[in-house]
């Protein structure tokens, strides 16, 4: 089997992009692009589906895997790019974006956060997230008009350049101690000598790991995450907050855990306040918010620290937790994100939701079970993924962490029941919102149905997430 | 024994009426749809009664299914005969719970339904969980629909009470999520019948820590001194049918779960904890009956004194001894009786006078002799009038706290002194005296809806007072196979 058989999701993907790019004047409506692009999402989770059954395999000299770790993320990845997709319909024509580039931007961000996600040479790896930076770059700013999004990406690609930097600092520091940018032969070489044998190594994993903690905005490297998604339109916050956060989590575990995984005492302590930190100045300043592309933001920050603690044990085990953690975060996420869109101006503010169960029971009702499983209460998928994570961190012996974990849940839960609140105990004060289009309902009964049965029936899932 | 699994199907048919009440598109049918799930519920409970083995101190009607094997935890339900008396009184409270809201509640009426039914569902199967994780997520499940209810259908207060509530009692389960963690960490397993058995490998230490954690979420629920401060503004603030689930069953998970979770699999904690458990239940039981005494809103003053009531009721669990805790579950059934009967009273009047201070009533015994006949009888139970069902079970705990030491006894007779003084006064400054000219002109007698709904109550609490063996014989294996596991 030739080489290139292993990258059939990504290459559906590119192929997508390459027809909509050639066609792309032809496009008049949205809905074109929109059923093009979940079919080529669709197409690309089926074909990872379908990998899987091989077992695992490497390919292109040993840069690229096929793995259950790999297809776990990569399908993660096409149902975020699908539920993007479909709620992008209203924006686009009301922001009166390019159709075609739009889509192919989404497209070719997914292609790198897949390349990424199968990576098994820093080399790749770096290819793949920086392809999905720079595409990333382009969708803040897309709408051209608006002076916030301009400067939020402008922000965006400030900070996110200054990652790379360190990233890529860091990836030839490595080489220049260990001789080489493959997973094996960092593995081998630090097994070999150890950490302590050169302390360029030290510096140059800090680097990496902080490189990697700003592509998924933990703490400290998050404070690009607020202004991004304030300013971006909200399905590609919605995709910032989701793929290519589970993209960063899906590289950040498999470094950990391949390259430098017997370094794992060293890292954890990494992680660990990476995690801590995120867990806190997330949460507190997410109370803070009434912006709710901003409150999410801030969510999504606590949450990549909830996410981390899994990392933390530097074991399978703990790894596989963290990969729930993300599938599920990203249903969850995605779907308070579906709810903010489908609401339109209105859903933006906090004070939009006031009154909105009474007005649109159904939305309320959604955006309630979105909300439980953000906090983390059972029979929500967010529970059985903190269930996970806090179990992990209690194997790795950080006690201390897990209590700090649960405690700023219920800071959380003031911060989710505040909008819950709104929706359901107070008046309303604007006229109920229009109908939803069909593709934004459909986005939100499957982050819903996700949501729900994953709290109810995780045990496939779980048995499912394999880490390498 | 039946085939079919009783205990499922008792636990989720309520949720399966609260998906078909909001299916349905109709305001007006949601109550007869309550009302017939509540009803089915009940009925569908009834070969628990029937075929439970009370000679057993084992869990019964045991089922048990693959869940999440990754992480050895499985679905497993069970009753044994400490639960089994709960899960009653969940399903007649809740079908009573629709007969007080009937005409009380007038607006989003499908929501307001379907979260009872979704609490109802969370009752249940929180008493019939065999393993912690179902117990955890039916303990979670409940704070959701009871927060609506407070928030959305509750008086003037109610959104201040719902967060309140929420944040509580959150704070407290989030511990109990560590604890329960730990647990699993260590003992590799969730099922109440394997941690009892491999409670050895637990340190005395990890075991106070335990017990500390869990306590934070029992404590919260129960709800002990100092962490009560919810429950006035919860139970004040909430409609009829909310009181009526938060004192009647909500305040007796955490002492169930003293029974299920702490005695059985901390024994060492537990008499480690012992004299500090005491010491706050007795001064639960005088704080709590002195607050009442002062409360001007009747339904706080209720309120207060469940706080004095569950006093009782962990002072007679930590006593250890067989009349102690046979006494304190009985109680709970009481209290869970009793209080709701109040509470129901309480609503039924406000729905007609709009108004909780008690100096805005006074000769309504003269107006409804029925309703004033009711709530004597009730307010006597609640005093622990001897050949009413609270007479028993307190009787049973002084009983058991004499026997661990002479003070706690002696607290405990001062409670009971002081609870009838406050229920005595209330009811002399409510029903006897001359007639509130605010009440003139007001119909406050009940309709026969409304004496459907308190009788059975009534009937309860009259038939408990005269034969407890209704309950008491259900609990004398598990009792006894309990504390035969806590002694050292």
């Amino acid at each position: 089997m030739s080489d290139l058989a292993l990258l059939v999701p990504e290459l559906i993907l590119v192929g997508m992009a390459l027809v909509l790019i050639l066609v792309a004047r032809r496009i008049r409506t949205a809905r074109v692009a929109v059923v093009g692009t979940v079919l080529a999402a669709l197409a690309a989770a089926v074909a990872s589906g379908w990998l899987l059954s091989r077992g695992t395999e490497t390919g292109f000299g040993g840069m690229i895997t096929l793995d259950g770790y790999s297809q776990f993320f990569k399908i993660l990845i096409a149902s975020s790019l699908a539920l993007v997709a479909l709620v992008s319909v209203r924006s686009i024509d009301r922001e009166q974006i390019p159709r075609a580039e739009y889509h192919v931007l989404l497209l070719l961000a997914s292609t790198g956060m897949m390349l990424s996600v199968s990576a098994l040479d820093l080399l790749t790896l770096y290819l793949g997230l920086e392809l999905m930076t720079l595409c990333s770059y382009i969708l803040v700013g897309i709408t051209v008009q608006r002076p916030t999004s301009n400067e939020a990406a402008i922000k965006y690609f400030l900070i996110a350049s200054f990652a790379s930097a360190l990233l890529l600092y860091g990836i030839s520091l490595t080489y220049g101690t260990t001789g080489g940018t493959a997973f094996v032969d960092i593995a081998s070489a630090l097994s070999e000598h150890g950490l302590g044998s050169n302390p360029l190594l030290v510096v140059a994993m800090g680097l990496m790991v902080a490189g990697l903690a700003f592509k998924i905005a933990a703490v400290p490297f998050h404070s690009w995450a607020p202004d991004a998604y304030q300013g971006a339109i909200s399905p590609v916050a919605a995709f910032l907050a989701t793929g290519s956060k589970a993209a960063g989590l899906a590289v950040l575990g498999r470094v950990s855990l391949v390259a430098f995984g017997s370094e794992a005492q060293v890292l954890s302590v990494l992680l660990a306040g990476l995690a801590a930190l995120s867990i806190i100045v997330g949460s507190i300043l997410a109370l803070a918010q009434t912006d709710m592309k901003r409150l999410l933001a801030y969510s999504s920050i606590a949450h990549v620290g909830y996410a981390l603690l899994g990392l933390i044990a530097g074991t399978p085990e703990g790894a596989s937790t963290t990969m729930i953690y993300a599938f599920f975060y990203v249903f969850m996420t995605l779907g308070a994100f579906c709810v903010v869109i489908a609401l339109g101006e209105r859903g933006e503010n906090l004070d939009g939701y006031r009154g909105l169960a009474a007005q649109r029971p159904l939305i309320g009702a959604l955006m309630l079970l979105f909300l439980l499983s953000l906090t983390g209460i059972p029979p929500t998928a967010g529970f059985v993924a903190k269930f996970g994570v806090i179990l992990s961190a209690m194997r790795a012996g950080h006690i201390a962490l897990a209590v700090l974990a649960v405690a700023f849940s219920v800071v959380s839960a003031f911060i989710y029941m505040r909008v819950a609140v709104f929706m359901y105990m107070e008046e309303p004060r604007e006229a109920a919102p229009s109908h939803l289009p069909l593709a934004v309902s459909a986005a939100l009964a499957v982050a819903a149905l996700v949501t729900l049965i994953g709290g109810i029936l995780p045990g496939s899932l779980v048995g499912w997430a394999v880490s390498p | 024994m039946s085939a079919y699994p009783v205990l499922s199907v008792t636990t989720f048919l309520p949720l399966a009426g609260a998906v078909l009440i909001l299916l349905m598109g109709r305001e007006r049918l949601a109550r007869w749809v309550a009302l017939a799930t509540t009803v089915a519920t009940l009925a569908v409970s009834a070969p628990l009664y029937w075929h439970f083995d009370k000679s057993s101190s084992a869990l019964q009607f045991v089922e048990s299914a693959e869940w999440i094997p990754a992480w050895n935890i499985a679905y497993g339900m069970g009753v044994d005969g400490i639960s089994l008396p709960f899960i009653f009184l969940a399903a007649v409270l809740s079908v009573l719970c629709v007969g007080a809201s009937w005409t009380a509640i007038q607006t989003r009426t499908r929501g307001f339904y379907a979260a009872l039914l979704v609490a109802e569902t969370a009752m249940i199967g929180l008493f019939s969980a065999a393993n912690l994780f179902l117990f955890f997520i039916f303990w979670e499940l409940i704070i959701v629909p009871l927060f609506l209810l407070i928030g959305i259908w509750g008086s003037s207060g109610r959104v201040y009470a719902a967060v309140k509530f929420l944040l509580f009692t959150l704070a407290g389960s989030v511990l109990m999520l560590v604890g329960m963690i730990a647990l699993h960490h260590t003992c590799g397993t969730l099922d109440f019948k394997a941690l009892a058995l491999a409670r050895q490998s637990l340190q005395p230490e990890q075991q106070a820590w335990l017990f500390a954690a869990f306590l934070a979420a029992f404590a919260v629920k129960v709800p002990m001194f100092p962490v009560h401060t919810w429950l006035p503004d919860a139970h004040t603030e909430a409609p009829t049918a909310g009181s009526v689930i938060l004192a009647g069953i909500l305040l007796k998970m955490g002492a169930y779960g003293f029974l299920r979770v702490s005695l059985p699999i901390l024994p060492d904690a537990v008499r480690l904890f012992l004299k500090p458990m005491l010491v706050i239940s007795a001064v639960a039981i005088v704080y709590g009956a002195y607050v009442t005494l002062v409360q001007k809103d009747v339904k706080r003053l209720i309120a207060f004194s469940s706080v004095s009531h569950m006093g009782f009721v962990t002072l007679g669990i930590f006593t250890l001894t067989r009349s102690g805790v046979e006494g304190a579950i009985l109680q709970m059934i009481n209290h869970g009786i009793v209080t709701a009967a109040l509470f129901l009273c309480v609503g039924m009047i406000y729905e007609r006078t709009h108004t909780r201070e008690i100096k805005d009533y006074g000769g309504v015994g003269k107006i409804a002799p029925v309703y004033s006949t009711l709530l004597a009888l009730f307010c006597l139970a609640a005093a622990g009038f001897p050949g009413l069902n609270s007479f028993v079970g307190e009787f049973l705990i002084i009983g058991g706290a004499f026997e661990t030491r002479g003070w706690l006894g002696a607290m405990a007779v001062w409670g009971v002194a002081l609870g009838t003084t406050y229920l005595l006064w209330l009811y002399y400054r409510v029903v006897m005296g001359k007639t509130n000219p605010g009440l003139v002109g007001l119909e406050l007698e009940l309709n026969s809806r409304e004496v459907a709904t308190l009788a059975p109550l009534a009937l309860l609490a009259l038939c408990l007072g005269l034969y407890p063996e209704l309950v008491l014989s259900y609990l004398r294996a598990p009792v006894a196979a309990l504390l035969a596991g806590v002694a050292p």
